[in-house]
């Protein structure tokens, strides 16, 4: 690495700040995704003037910066593919300031969701999107990937709850967007633009966050479906049952089946099951509110309804969606989650256009995912060592994506698109919206060092 | 690809599918001490995994510079306990220190370590078993062996379960015990035969049917150990401490606010969560958990060598988890490992008011106030 | 080792500074625990015994007990060293002191090691007993 750089950085971070050892930078190249790559090195920062001015001079030198945060991410956003500085902003895990006057909380990058969700739990609320990582995820990488959770379908993703961000620019002017109101419509919105903009755009240093009150009680069903079509259409249905639950979540039969080999739940091992959980100020109102959902279910050939009764049955009935994850990366050496998403309509095609690609494929895909929003978590589990496994899995990737497109749908619901679906950016996205992300991506990184070759923003 | 190459290393050997399983989902970071404090993603089980799979691949090879984070691990359990694809982490980096040992590539502390139990009795070279005021080696039906820390470091928690099993008429006797070494074979080495055979060999001439220990580390290296299996061959019970005095009733309480810190080595390690939990119960009707208890306790971070090896990080994880006990506002802080004890004690602010001490003090603290002791 | 000051024989350092006396620990002591990493500062108004233990240091592999060098009482600690106990390796006649302590006789300070041949007979003497260990 050039001395002179190395001496630049040091003198903007500290010495204890710095770091290019070999332990650290192979921590570096990887993220929660298959991708890797070697960084040049890597730097903690610890306040929004430090990030500016390790931009400033790595937009001088040309020299790339990654932004990370909890190294979450699902699609290699973190990963320092083109090498470069990767920016560790861990230490910036304040939360500045929480105003419930106000219904908003401000804090830095680092913050770990479930620190936030403990500091706003005494006063009685709660930050919605919650990831299903959110024991290590960052606010500022959830931000930068719009990250859902299960809570989407009735309380929406992150986008729907930043107020304004501070930012570093690529060439280190620092910004404000947004306000401090709960709405506001001054100027262009390009709060926006940044949520989402998974670090390509610019460093989020600082987020105000609008908060909501937790509701204070909730009731949790479970049923089985013999047939996809029937769950899927019972999924679509709940549109029209008049309320909407807080959480709606779908397992498929290959899911059931292997938490069924690794936990003694003892799931029906049917086409698909469907959780769901309403929420609200009193029990009376919240098993209304599942009443009218399960109506719509046994219209649909729903069978064996189990309604928690306690919290501890509530908590059963979740851990078979809580656990599903683990018991399928425990299967084999290589897993990828997806997390294509369908207009609701569409989740019946969506299922069984999946179960058609695992059977073409030959490759295992257990799916499971949040039914009430459409946005569904196809996992491949297979041996990526198998090279002839590892071609198959490529091809039905594609035809997974394909299938979600020709439905009408997107190709990430709430992951991003980082190094993983770059490819497939052209399937979802015409010519025009290409050029013009490109070409936002030009305006404000004209020497592209941010986060560079992710997104498919480099090519065209 | 790998599948071709001939492992080069043992942890490759033993524990390769393992490592492949890790799906680098990070959630190790939550619960892991060594992050916790540092923020450090090299430090952190992923982290430890994605080097080990480096090694597998041949990208890069075992040497010095993964002294620093695969000697700097507590084993504390809690990664694994957390991981979602069941990676057996603290097994694996045991495995891994032991290949490092083998090229040669040791932190010195534990080199040292391993040093001075070839050629003395204990992990501190003192050589100079204090005996209490308690007699040795006589033939009795319970054996009490206070280890290491105890005996050196942590003289007034030793003597305070030597008073309690006096008050409760205990017929025990006290042997010249060495160091049970299983610390080696968690650094990169393994247990000391030398040492092993003395500890069995004085262990059984007191002809004693149950052997009582302080210390979980011993209790694990006892009962796991196949140097120690001819105890149990022989028939002997070995109990820690908290399992022998849940069965008792000590007539005292307090009315302050008692909190109860999991050591890894008997809780996740050994699976007693509740025995002393029962013990507590009895003495402090305000007992409240910390945040993270049982399974999921937070590691005081003085285990698998790292208090000897980094001594500052150790005593920096201690301060994590003293604020857990703050935040609680508890008065005491309960624990049955005098290595946590040492630990938290010296990680202890001035300002912090919570007393640290093993059940067995407390208990004695509190007989002592009622003049029954 | 500073040569105005008075040492007691586990390598203390003492200085007088009229009303009370400052203690932290020697060159020679520092350089033998290694890193230091735990100082244990007690209480305020803790009665010191010449000659008895009131505290103890921890290095990584090293405990060491700290002896009273007069009889009196602890009056102030070096709230500093809690968090940064290294202060002793950096600089232990300055930053890295110790304690102070409100002697009952001064005069038993001249029961400790002073003076340039004193010190220098002591510490020759130290280094060759530590070169047999």
């Amino acid at each position: 690495m050039d001395e002179r750089v190395k001496k630049a950085l040091v003198d903007i971070v500290g010495e204890k700040n710095f770091n290019d050892k070999l332990i650290d930078m192979v921590s570096y190249s990887y993220d929660a995704s298959e991708y890797t790559h070697r960084p040049m090195c890597a730097v903690w920062a610890e306040s929004t003037e430090q990030v500016s001015k390790v931009l400033k001079l790595a937009n001088e030198e040309k020299i790339p910066v990654i932004p990370r945060g909890g190294g979450t991410g699902l699609t290699g956003l973190a990963v320092p593919i083109n090498g470069g500085i990767v920016l560790d902003l861990n230490h910036m895990n304040a939360i500045v300031k929480i105003s419930i006057e106000d219904r908003l909380a401000v804090l830095q990058p680092g913050v770990i969701y479930d620190d936030l969700a403990r500091a706003l739990d005494p006063h009685g609320f709660f930050f919605p999107p919650d990831p299903a990582s959110s024991q290590v995820c960052t606010l500022g990488g959830n931000v930068a990937t719009n990250a859902g959770g299960v809570k989407g379908a009735k309380y929406g993703t992150t986008r729907d709850y930043v107020l304004g961000l501070q930012l570093v620019l690529p060439d280190g002017r620092i910004m404000r967007t947004g306000s401090q109101c709960i709405k506001s419509v001054s100027g262009y919105d390009l709060t926006k633009l940044f949520v989402g903009s998974e670090g390509t755009l610019g460093v989020i240093t600082e987020i105000t966050l609008k908060i909501n009150p937790k509701t204070t009680a909730s009731t949790t069903a479970m049923a089985a479906f013999d047939d996809l079509g029937d769950a899927g259409r019972a999924v679509s249905e709940t549109m029209h049952s008049g309320v909407l639950p807080a959480v709606l979540e779908i397992l498929g039969k290959e899911a059931l089946i292997a938490i069924n080999r690794n936990t003694d739940l003892n799931l029906p091992e049917v086409d698909a099951i469907l959780l769901v959980e309403t929420d609200g100020y009193t029990q009376e109102e919240t098993d209304y509110q599942v009443k009218k959902v399960l109506e719509v279910f046994k219209r649909n050939n729903a069978r064996e309804i189990k309604q928690a009764k306690t919290e501890k049955e509530a908590a059963d009935l979740w851990k078979a969606r809580k656990s599903a994850y683990a018991v399928l990366a425990r299967l084999n050496t290589h897993q990828v989650l997806e997390d294509v998403t369908v207009p609701m309509s569409r989740i019946a095609d969506a299922l069984i256009g999946i179960k058609e690609i695992s059977e073409k494929y030959d490759i295992m895909i257990a799916t499971y995912g949040h039914a009430g929003d459409g946005n569904l978590h196809p996992q491949f589990v297979y041996d990526g060592y198998d090279p002839d496994v590892a071609e198959r899995k490529k091809a039905a990737g594609a035809a997974l994506f394909k299938l979600a497109i020709d439905l009408g749908g997107t190709l990430t619901g709430e992951h991003g698109i980082g190094l993983q679906k770059a490819a497939f950016m052209g399937l979802e996205h015409d010519d025009v919206s290409m050029n013009v992300m490109r070409g936002i991506k030009r305006l404000l990184d004209p020497n592209n060092i941010l986060n560079p070759g992710k997104m498919a923003l480099d090519e065209g | 690809m790998r599948g071709d190459m001939e492992a080069k290393y043992d942890f490759d050997r033993k524990f390769r599918r393992q490592v492949l399983q890790c799906s680098r989902c990070g959630f190790c970071q939550s619960v892991c001490p060594v992050f916790g404090f540092s923020l450090r993603p090299a430090y952190n089980a992923r982290g430890k995994m994605l080097l080990l799979k480096e090694v597998m691949d041949g990208t890069i090879d075992l040497n010095d510079e993964l002294i620093e984070t695969l000697f700097q691990c507590t084993t504390c359990g809690a990664c694994e306990e957390n991981c979602p694809s069941g990676v057996n982490v603290p097994d694996i980096i045991k495995q891994a220190r032991k290949d490092m040992v083998n090229i040669g590539s040791c932190h010195p502390a534990f080199k040292g370590m391993h040093e001075v139990l070839e050629n003395h009795s204990d992990i501190y070279a003192e050589d100079d078993l204090p005996d209490f005021g308690r007699e040795r080696n006589r033939k009795a039906p319970y054996v009490f062996f206070i280890g290491c820390v105890g005996a050196y470091r942590e003289e007034e928690a030793t003597e305070s379960i030597l008073d309690l099993l006096d008050y409760l008429k205990v017929d025990y006797t006290l042997i010249d015990e060495v160091c049970c070494s299983g610390v080696l074979g968690d650094v990169g080495y393994s247990i000391n035969d030398r040492l092993a055979e003395k500890n069995v060999e004085r262990i059984l001439a007191t002809g004693a049917h149950t052997l009582i220990t302080g210390c979980p580390y011993c209790a694990r290296t006892f009962h796991g150990k196949p140097e120690y299996q001819k105890l149990k061959d022989s028939g002997v019970k070995i109990l820690h401490v908290s399992q022998f005095l849940k069965d008792f009733d000590f007539g005292v309480t307090t009315s302050r606010k008692v909190t109860y810190h999991d050591p890894c080595d008997l809780g996740r390690h050994c699976g007693i969560y509740e025995e002393p939990r029962e013990t507590i119960a009895k003495i402090a009707p305000d007992f409240v958990e910390m945040r993270h208890n049982r399974e999921k306790a937070l590691c005081c971070g003085a285990g698998g060598g790292v208090r000897g090896a980094y001594a500052a990080n150790s005593i920096a994880m201690a301060r994590r988890r003293l604020q857990e006990a703050e935040e609680i506002g508890a008065e005491v802080l309960l624990t049955e490992c005098n290595s946590c004890v040492h630990n938290l004690a010296n990680a202890k602010l001035r300002k912090q008011k919570v007393k640290i001490l093993t059940t067995a003090q407390f208990i004695q603290e509190l007989l002592e106030e009622e003049d029954k002791i | 080792m500073p040569e105005d000051l008075y040492y007691e024989e586990n390598h203390l350092w003492v200085r007088d500074e009229g009303d009370l006396l400052l203690v932290g620990m020697d060159d020679f002591g520092q350089k033998m625990a290694g890193d230091i990493v735990y100082v244990q500062l007690p209480d305020e108004g803790k009665k010191l015994k010449m000659g008895k233990k009131f505290a103890k240091v921890e290095s990584g592999k090293w405990l060491g007990k700290v002896f009273a060098p007069v009889n009196g009482e602890l009056v102030e600690v070096n709230e500093e060293l809690e968090t940064n106990p290294g202060l002793i390796n950096e600089d232990c006649y300055g930053e890295g002191w110790m304690y102070k302590v409100k002697a009952d006789d001064k005069a038993e300070l001249e029961q400790l090691i002073k003076g340039p041949e004193a010190i220098e007979k002591w510490v020759l003497a130290e280094i060759e007993k530590y070169a047999q260990e």
